[in-house]
């Protein structure tokens, strides 16, 4: 098999199927963006851009931008802060594979949870009179603290559960991208009396800068994609305080109004938005990983 | 002496914090064997009369096996057929193709950028032109995008980490590309690929929304997690904190078993270096 | 009673054009591999799994009965129907969408589907209401009801108080019981947004000062009345347990449950909880009446339909239209309530039955029964009323949680969505 030939093969049916299927799916929402289907009956007509227009007078459209900005803010650095810290916790004082494994596998439960199940749970956690949290805030003196009713930490109080699930995973993977790092560099700064953060700070941590921005994309993107834990915590509110794009793009389109074209027009338009945000990072990153 | 102390710190805080973390899980354990009545009280109550009824009415539930079944069926073969096609496509992008390589990768992330309400509907109408709506097919096809696309994105930066010395050792003496890949660099790179396998696991796993509406009776766990949380005009927290100790366990088994396997592909790979 | 009745002979005229066809149906055994049917978990749904196998044999068929969450129910079924999927023959419907469903053309009239055997008739008046649209039944009903208050009469005679039975009364009694000091709350109400949330809680009061929804084709449920109902619903919230601005029913119904809330307004099928010592701590300790004057109770349905996108050929449609009769017969309620199911009452002779009185307090059921002719629908019946229901009760919300306090200004944009929401139904 020459180089060529395996090259080829090796990409043309993973490119294919993607290209396929990512086109179906971007024609499909383009068309029915510049139509005026809704669910409710199955006849539709060409509006143009009407759809686009109209979302750009929309006030809960951009409220849903901000908030899902905040989100995305939120959630990626808090998921990429506990997984760092923890990791590098776990990576010096737990020194038995055993150990190790078991607390791995404790922290990849949170994750494993279906998202409803999850959102749940800390629902009932989060209950100012029955949830255990209230309960610990009164044994400080604080409290009733309304969770999921101020708006103000609304949105932090859904943001933790998220970063419950997804930063206790993080963990785990860079604790194993630790135990993969060569020992050379790190046992050279030890001789130089480095002290443990800052072998990790400037030595390992580094050396996975790749890997790193690679996982900071994917959650980014998955953050995008977090209207089933919202919509059992709190539906988007109080008011619209916790209503990011995607929920707002299911609620106009399957659930409520059932206008299916403007939420695929809301939908293209994230995605120009989010291709233009994504792809300047992007380029950031890989400069600063270099 | 200073260090001894520290340490010892170390080791309680990492305990505080696992604690804390688990915390959620733990209540929700005990929540599964309480009564209602000791669920819904304005103290926490650590000490009950512990109930078996919230598992009885879990495991009764038919539409729980048949989603586990689904689930598993669906997943196994989307994540398989994304780590078939995503894992050399994702060498070859790290080691051959690096010039397109940053860009391909970056386009591959962009597919999922789009909200799933948006590829529903489409879906749907094509589904039922082709016959494959609410057929584990159809679920599986839609979920490669996310498979693939995931495992290339998350595969890359693994094999960009293996020492190219190694490579192109092992190509002067007459490996062709495949064998180098098979014999090398995939071992070598494995401890990494898992945490991709387990990342694209999790999230074709979790995935409620394109479950919901390409599919009808084979419904996957997600769709049936958000089915029991209404019984009745009742939330049934006993019964939601069972079916959440209940459907956690098996990805938890799935992910023990691959973990195994990683390991000992890893120490195959040491042979074969050696 | 006579109107029950009026209503009844009704609805059998319209039956009798089916007898004629009713003697091809037995050629559709066999005729059908499964029946598919959506459905929510309440106790009517759930206690079929033991009766289907008999079902089965009937027709050589499969039921198969997909369970789903009600946000996840209400979707996938107008999914279902909007896409033309049909891959559900019986579709699960509520009194928030049944306008929608009708006016798409998505619902058989439940007299051209359902064999007249099942006395269709014998549904509740306040149910077959809800469930009915411009005089036709489309769906039948097995859980439903309107509204009933519920009291801590304990709490209340510790401050010389009895029964409210005006509105000004339970304000009183609310304001009189609270005492958050001791986590006793006089009032807790549904906060959470959405149009079967906190707009339905809030409806009432809404009527109950004379507000009305529409005028002519214009929404004006931006009125003076809406305006102090909104008020006083808020003012009631200052008497609630912490986090009530974002409640749902669950949340309310607990936090009474648990023994935290003296006066409570909710829909009659909470009545029974409180009377069941496993779940409950206030069992005994509570007073049913009805909603106090002016105060309407608020009429609701869920039920079964025959789809007719789902069942487009004859024995689909009769084995369909079979089924939703047989699993909401008299029969099936009987043998619900001798299995201990005492909650999902659909139909007249049920509640008149000897096994029904035997399961309830009296108490309740002559609050129930009380509260019958104040039951109405009284949300807006119209096709975008989920829009329009969802677009208040984000308003309702930001207003509950402080968000926002210009209830007129709040109030104002709801109108102004809802004009647009009602222009794109014509």
């Amino acid at each position: 098999m020459t180089r060529q030939r395996f090259i080829f093969l090796s990409l043309a049916p993973a490119l294919t199927v993607l290209g396929l299927l990512a086109a179906i799916s971007t024609a499909g929402a383009v068309w029915f963006s510049v139509m005026n289907r809704a669910l409710r009956s199955p006849d539709y007509e060409y509006v143009g851009f009407y759809n686009y227009l109209r979302l750009l007078r929309d006030k809960r459209f951009f409220n849903a931008l901000e908030i899902s900005l905040i989100w995305e803010l939120i959630t990626v650095t808090g998921t990429l802060a506990v997984a760092i810290l923890l990791a590098v916790l776990v990576h010096e004082t737990v020194k038995r594979p055993l150990w190790r494994n078991l607390i791995c596998f404790a922290f990849l439960a949170p994750v494993l949870l279906p998202r409803v199940a999850a959102a749940f749970i800390w629902r009932f956690l989060y209950s100012p009179s029955l949830g255990l949290a209230n309960w610990f805030a009164d044994l400080f003196g604080i409290g009733p603290i309304e969770f999921l009713a101020d708006p103000s930490i609304a949105l932090v109080s859904v943001a933790v559960v998220d970063i419950w699930q997804w930063g206790l995973f993080f963990t785990v993977i860079l604790v194993k991208l630790l135990e993969t790092l060569p020992r050379d560099p790190i046992e050279a700064a030890m001789l130089d009396n480095a002290r443990v953060w800052e072998i990790h700070a400037y030595v390992t941590l580094p050396m996975l800068k790749g890997p790193l921005i690679s996982l900071v994309l994917v959650k980014a993107v998955e953050s995008l994609r977090s209207f089933d834990l919202i919509f059992v915590m709190t539906g988007g509110g109080p008011g619209t305080a916790t209503e990011t794009l995607d929920l707002y793009a299911y609620q106009t389109g399957i659930n409520l109004g059932g206008r299916v074209s403007y939420a695929s027009a809301m939908s293209i338009l994230l995605l120009i938005a989010t291709t233009l945000a994504f792809t300047l990072i992007w380029r950031a990153g890989r400069k600063w990983s270099r | 002496m200073v260090s001894l102390i520290l340490r010892n710190m170390a080791r309680a805080a990492l305990g505080l914090v696992v604690l804390v973390a688990l915390t959620p899980i733990l209540w929700t354990t005990l929540g599964a064997f309480k009564q209602l009545r000791d669920i819904v009280t304005p103290i926490p109550k650590l000490f009950f009369t512990p109930t078996l009824e919230n598992f009885a009415t879990i495991l009764g539930n038919p539409t729980i096996r048949d989603g586990l079944v689904n689930s598993v069926i669906v997943v196994a073969v989307a994540v398989g057929i994304g780590a078939a096609l995503g894992i050399p496509a994702a060498h070859t992008l790290a080691r051959h193709a690096r010039r397109y390589g940053d860009d391909v990768q970056f386009f591959v992330l962009s597919l999922r950028f789009m909200p799933p309400v948006a590829i529903a509907i489409p879906f749907i109408v094509i589904y039922l032109d082709l016959g494959i709506y609410d057929s584990l097919g159809g679920l599986i096809l839609v979920y490669l995008v996310t498979t693939i696309s995931t495992v290339i994105w998350l595969a890359v930066p693994a094999f960009d980490r293996v020492p190219r010395e190694i490579e192109e050792a092992a190509a002067m003496e007459g490996c062709t590309e495949a064998e180098v890949f098979w014999r090398f660099s995939l071992p070598i790179a494995a401890p990494s690929l898992f945490g991709a396998l387990v990342f694209t696991f999790v999230l074709v796993w979790n995935e409620l929304l394109l479950a919901l509406t390409l599919a009808a009776q084979n419904a996957t766990l997600p769709v049936v997690a958000a089915s029991i949380t209404s019984l009745g005009k009742e939330v049934p927290w006993g019964v939601i904190n069972a079916a959440t100790v209940v459907l956690v366990l098996p990805p938890l088994v799935f992910i023990g078993l691959l973990m195994g396997l990683i390991n000992t592909m890893v120490r195959g790979g040491g042979r074969a270096k050696g | 009673m006579k109107m029950k009745r009026l209503l009844a002979g009704g609805v059998c005229i319209a039956l009798l054009p089916l007898a004629a066809a009713a003697q091809d149906t037995a050629q559709c055994k066999g005729q059908l591999a499964s029946l598919s049917v959506i459905g929510q978990g309440m106790p009517a749904v759930t206690a079929l799994d033991a009766h289907l196998a008999e079902f089965n044999a009937k027709w050589d068929t499969e039921v198969k009965i997909t369970l789903l969450g009600e946000n996840e129910r209400r979707a996938k079924a107008r999914l279902d129907a909007s896409t033309g999927a049909g891959a559900y023959q019986v579709l699960y419907i509520d009194e928030a969408n049944l306008a929608e469903y009708v006016s798409a053309g998505w619902v058989h009239p439940l007299a051209d589907v359902v064999p007249a055997e099942y006395d269709l008739a014998d549904f509740r008046v306040d149910l077959a209401n809800v469930a009915s649209s411009g005089g036709v039944l489309y769906f039948a009903p097995f859980v439903g009801g309107g509204d009933v208050m519920m009291v801590r009469k304990d709490l209340l005679e510790a401050k010389g108080l009895g029964v409210p039975k005006t509105l000004d009364e339970m304000v009183a009694a609310i304001k009189a019981t609270h005492d958050p000091d001791n986590k006793v709350y006089g009032w807790a109400a549904r906060g959470q947004r959405g149009s079967g949330m906190n707009v339905w809680r809030w409806t009432p009061f809404f009527r109950a000062m004379g507000g009305e929804w529409l005028d002519g084709e214009t929404p004006i449920f931006n009125s003076e009345a809406a305006v102090k109902a909104t008020e006083l619903y808020i003012d009631l919230m200052k008497s609630a347990p912490p986090g009530v601005g974002t409640f749902n029913w669950s949340d309310s119904v607990e936090a009474f449950r648990g023994g935290q809330v003296a006066v409570l307004i909710e829909s009659d099928v909470f009545g029974p909880w409180m009377e069941d010592p496993a779940k409950s701590q206030v069992a005994g300790k509570v007073a049913y009446a009805p909603p106090p004057e002016p105060l309407p109770s608020a009429g609701w349905a869920h039920g079964w339909a025959v789809s007719s996108v789902g069942a487009k050929d004859d024995c689909a449609k009769v084995i369909a239209g079979d089924f939703v009769g047989w699993a909401t017969s008299k029969e099936m309620e009987q043998q619900r309530l001798a299995a201990g199911i005492a909650s999902d009452i659909g139909r007249v002779s049920t509640l008149q039955s000897e096994a029904y009185r035997k399961s309830v307090p009296q108490e309740y059921i002559d609050a129930v029964l009380a509260t019958g002719s104040r039951t109405n629908l009284l949300i807006m019946a119209s096709p975008a009323w989920p829009e329009i229901g969802d677009t208040l009760g984000l308003a309702l919300e930001e207003l509950f949680t402080g968000t926002r306090d210009d209830v007129q200004g709040a109030l104002d944009e709801a109108v102004f969505a809802a004009e647009d929401a009602l222009s794109r139904v014509k």
